[in-house]
């Protein structure tokens, strides 16, 4: 008999024995793609400045390893225990928000959406990813009736529109699509009928143009939107980055130009290439089949969440891995097709690869949980 | 999703892969041109006469200015200190396309060049490079011989033997610069650049070193010109002082030209014309306002080369070569005695009883009494040679005269004098390499009733009447000639009858001083007189300065040092002052010039042109300048 988290296991029902070794797997190598990819594409600008051209590479590295502790940290304790404090940490989540607003955060290129701790920035929206999806999942998993009504719909949104709405404001496009994307997520496992995200598509529609309409949505916003739908008339320029960025995945060809090879990477001509537009370096130094063989790791990601989500014994766990597939699901839709012109222009982060901290730690946080309710669908 | 995401990527990597691989290739490197130095152009000496250097030139892209073109203006205007409307108007020039880089100002101050580095955000499409232009150690010395370079013309971009060259390249609009362009020009080189994305040099990949043009040396002589341009401003600085007998009013002396040859080969030593212009002008931007008062009719434009663009009747300047032709057809004889009356009046002709018999005027209103043909050339008689104008009338065209010319199947034969002056060089281009000559006249019965057809107005009458002969005698009627052509016609006297092709010349070098090619002298044609002819001519033509017409204007000149020759020629234009004119020939020292000075309303030849002949002469054989002085008065 072991006690883990206060509880009393066989041997054979030891959480640890139940590890989800494909997700761990695909984890690590997406995590390790990603360091390869933080050093080549930062490499040159580093050198052309003197620097030393690992900095950011073992900044990367030290965030992983810190991710690799979380990790353990997720699976030590049992997930229903997050269920519990939800309210708390959706609550605690919101105030970040609104402090990260005050002059305790700070603005970097017209953005507030950072805190500075010890020289490293914290982004409270990554936080409120997750803080959502707990939240969705403990509301939808205590519901009395089996059907989903109406109002639960309501109340789930509301949950989801909050924070969307304030990390609009920041503003940060991408993660409140994310955010969005997790509420239809969560909502369509627990059972959500066509009519009822129907409404809620309806009510989307209408805030998007009243934002519009309050001027909320800054130029720039709007013209990445339409430079994306029309290329052609692009006043700011946004679409040099899209062009850029397939210059860089199309000349990469089909086994691509080689790693540290690639000279749109070399010569720094994608913007922000290691963090959000990082799939433009998978593109070009290793191909087509470079390009697949990550996705396909994104795949098996997805498909372990999805079926931890269908293993997980209670409904929360089930919402909370169907959140985090999402959650994943939508980053990386949205990173990779903005990076080969299928997708406009919104700061999202490819998951496990782009270089950033929060966002590192925040997606060890999600594979930690995944593993959580892998680890207890039997206790 | 991964449907769409694979597609798409199967679209970009393998479909249109080969595409976006040109594409990158094209984003890391830069091409710069690399603008070669045009040669440059010396004198016979090594003087150098153009020169290159440096220069910051401050370019505008309009396309690229775009919106801000505006705002730019302004910008500008503040650091160059030009008006905002003049530096409008440089960008609006219309010799350049709206997608190429106008240059808006030259020489532009360092302090502007940092400025405009710096802020590069705020000046989208200026530029600023550094390219070589063109620089004239001495200023506006021979302007009319050096040219000057300018945009690249449309037709001259259709042309094959500019191939290469590209709209807003620069090349010789006139003078040498144009003549020679093709081997003045340099082969632009270029470097390629590794560039990222903000454009910054990550390194030089290749690069083709611009090779410079080829230098170019002249038979020009820089203190020969210089002498002779001197010669030039002070002789119609002195004429302007003189009254004119004719109207009573100052000689007005406001442009004029000399030649300076050497006789033996046709080379140009010194090549003048006033007004004259500084070809620095050209380096700079220029407005077409600018342009138009800088060089349009208030400065009685000064771009016209007037010694090979410039046709003038040549006046007694021509009888030289009338007593040629006469003597070569018979008409006169060397030794004869002929009248010099105050007018001479055409005889009654008996097959033309319609004609008017009216005098025509010597130069002077005092009978002159009998002489032979050299003391009518040098006294320059005109009733002398209007009876022998009138014998190439009374002897060639042979009635009946109704249809206006006798004698239509064989024209040519029948018109002797014509002939021989063609045959001298006149009214047909000398073939000098400079540009834009002009070919000058000499009228024939067919080219008057052909002007006539043309131009009714201009050419009031078609027939051609022994009054053609008789003024074409004394150098006036239709005659025009140049003063190149004078220069190159007085050279064949002063050499055997030799005629050559004028030339500036003298031969082309690599920068690094290897002979490219030698001009040679071309001499070929000869003038359809006899030695003895021409001998009896240049002998006669002695007699000018030292007793004839231009006696006046070389008093005290030391003649037993130097041997010279010439003629005063007095031309009547119009109803403007009269053009004076002096062709000399000289030897001395084992050198031989023949020098052709022309001055418009500069009064008679002996006026103004024979004094700036004579100190011309003076300086080329180092003699004491003897200066200006007044009017003598004579043809």
């Amino acid at each position: 008999m072991d006690l883990v988290a206060g509880r009393a296991y066989t041997a054979e029902r030891r959480p640890i024995r139940h590890l989800d070794p494909v997700l761990l797997v695909a984890t690590a190598a997406l995590a390790i793609v990603g360091l390869l990819m933080v050093y080549s594409s930062t490499r040159t600008a580093l050198n052309a400045l003197g620097l030393d051209p690992g900095v950011y590479v073992k900044k990367q590295a030290a965030f992983l390893a810190l991710g690799v502790v979380v990790v353990l940290l997720m699976t030590a304790f049992d997930y229903r225990f997050l269920k519990v404090y939800a309210g708390i940490i959706y609550v605690a989540s919101l105030a970040l928000l609104v402090l990260v607003r005050t002059p305790i955060g700070s603005t970097v290129r017209g953005s507030q959406r950072w805190f500075s701790l010890f020289g490293f920035q914290f982004a409270p929206s990554e936080v409120t990813k997750l803080a959502v999806i707990v939240m969705l999942a403990a509301l939808l998993s205590e519901l009395r009736s089996r059907e989903l009504s109406l109002s639960d719909v309501y109340r789930a949104t509301a949950i989801a529109a909050l924070p969307a709405l304030l990390v609009f404001l920041q503003p940060d496009l991408g993660t409140s699509i994310v955010i969005a994307s997790v509420l239809v997520g969560v909502l369509v496992v627990a059972g959500a009928r066509a009519r009822q995200l129907g409404v809620l598509a309806l009510m989307a529609v209408v805030l998007i143009l009243g934002a519009f309409q309050l001027g909320l949505v800054k130029d720039y916003q709007i013209a990445r939107l339409t430079g994306f739908f029309d290329p052609q008339n692009d006043p700011q320029r946004t679409d040099w980055n899209r062009h850029q960025a397939e210059i860089a995945i199309g000349s990469g060809g089909l086994t691509g130009r080689g790693y540290l090879k690639g000279p749109q990477t070399n010569l720094d001509f994608v913007p922000e290439q290691h963090t959000d537009f990082i799939f433009t370096v998978v593109g070009e130094e290793f191909g087509f089949v470079g390009a697949i063989g990550v996705l396909l790791l994104f795949g098996v990601l997805i498909w372990r969440a999805f079926r931890i989500a269908l293993l997980s014994k209670d409904p929360f766990g089930t919402y909370v891995a169907a959140g985090i597939a999402s959650m994943f699901a939508i980053q990386i839709f949205v990173s990779v097709g903005m990076t080969i012109g299928i997708m406009p222009i919104t700061g999202i982060p490819l998951p496990f690869v782009s270089y950033g901290g929060s966002s590192l730690l925040t997606n060890c946080v999600a594979v930690g949980m995944l593993l959580n309710v892998h680890m207890r669908r039997f206790t | 999703m991964f449907a769409a995401l694979t597609t798409r990527l199967w679209f970009l990597q393998v479909l249109a892969s080969e595409k976006y691989r040109k594409d990158a290739n094209n984003n890391q490197t830069r091409t710069v041109d690399v603008p070669a130095p045009r040669g440059r152009v010396y004198d016979g000496n090594g003087n150098i006469l153009v020169d290159n250097r440096e220069s910051y030139v401050l370019t505008v892209n309009r396309q690229m200015a775009g919106d801000h073109e505006e705002e730019i203006i302004f910008q500008l205007s503040k650091l160059l200190g030009v008006s905002p409307q003049e530096l409008a108007s440089r960008i609006e020039d219309p010799r350049y396309y709206v997608y190429s880089p106008v240059p808006v100002a030259v020489d532009v101050p360092l302090r502007v060049v940092y400025y405009v580095s710096e802020y590069a955000a705020d000046f989208p499409g200026v530029d600023i490079a550094r390219i070589p232009v063109r620089t004239y150690p001495d200023g506006s010395l021979a302007a009319h011989v050096l040219g000057y370079l300018g945009q690249i013309q449309p037709d001259q971009l259709e042309d094959p033997t500019f191939a290469g060259y590209e709209a807003g390249d620069l090349v010789g609009i006139t003078g040498v610069e144009k003549v020679y362009e093709h081997d003045l020009v340099g082969t632009e080189g270029y470097v390629q650049y590794r560039v990222n994305s903000q454009g910054q040099n990550l390194g030089e990949i290749g690069r083709r070193e611009p090779v410079n043009g080829n230098d170019v040396y002249l038979t020009i002589d820089v203190p020969t010109q210089q002498l002779t341009e001197e010669s030039l401003a002070l002789g119609m600085k002195a004429a302007r002082g003189i009254v004119d007998a004719a109207t009573g009013a100052y000689l007005k002396a406001n442009a004029g030209a000399v030649v300076v040859m050497d006789p033996r080969t046709g080379a140009i030593l010194a090549l003048a014309s006033s007004p004259t212009f500084d070809p620095s002008t050209f380096v700079k931007p220029l407005t077409n306002r600018e342009y138009k008062r800088r060089f349009g009719h208030t400065h009685n434009y000064p771009l016209i080369d007037r010694a090979i663009y410039g046709q003038y009747p040549p006046g007694s300047a021509y009888k030289p070569f009338i007593a040629l032709s006469a003597l070569e057809q018979g008409l006169v004889n060397e030794t004869q005695n002929y009248a010099c009356p105050s007018t001479w009046t055409a005889p009654y002709n008996e097959n033309d009883p319609r004609a008017v018999q009216y005098p025509f005027h010597n130069w002077t209103t005092a009978d002159l009494g009998y002489m032979t043909l050299a003391r009518a050339l040098w006294m320059s008689c005109d009733t002398v040679f209007y009876p022998i104008g009138y014998d190439y009338w009374a002897i060639y065209y042979p009635p009946p005269w109704d249809d206006g010319i006798a004698g239509n199947d064989n024209e040519p034969a029948k018109e002797p004098l014509q002939k021989d002056l063609m045959a001298s060089g006149f009214g047909e281009l000398t073939n000098v390499d400079l540009p834009f000559e002009q070919a000058g006249r000499v009228p024939t019965a067919e080219w008057k009733r052909e002007s006539h057809q043309a131009h009714p107005l201009a050419f009031p009458g078609s027939r051609w009447y022994p009054g053609d002969f008789v003024n074409m005698s004394i150098g006036q009627g239709d005659t025009l000639v140049t003063p190149l052509q004078i220069a190159q016609a007085y050279s064949a006297i002063m050499n055997g009858g030799r005629i050559c092709v004028p030339h500036v010349l003298e031969e082309v070098r690599t920068p690094g001083g290897r002979l490219v090619r030698r001009n040679r002298p071309r001499c070929t044609d000869r003038l359809p007189f006899s030695q003895q002819e021409i001998a009896y001519v240049r002998n006669a033509l002695t007699q000018v300065p030292r007793v004839g017409t231009a006696a006046a204007a070389f008093v005290n000149f030391p003649f037993s040092q130097v041997w010279i020759a010439g003629k005063t020629g007095t031309a009547q234009v119009g109803n403007k002052q009269d053009y004076s004119w002096f062709a000399a020939m000289t030897n001395a020292q084992g050198k031989e010039y023949v020098v052709v000075a022309l001055v418009e309303q500069g009064g008679h030849g002996s006026t103004t042109a024979a004094p700036i002949v004579r100190r011309i002469v003076e300086g080329l054989y180092g003699l004491p300048q003897s200066g200006f002085f007044g009017d003598s008065g004579t043809d």
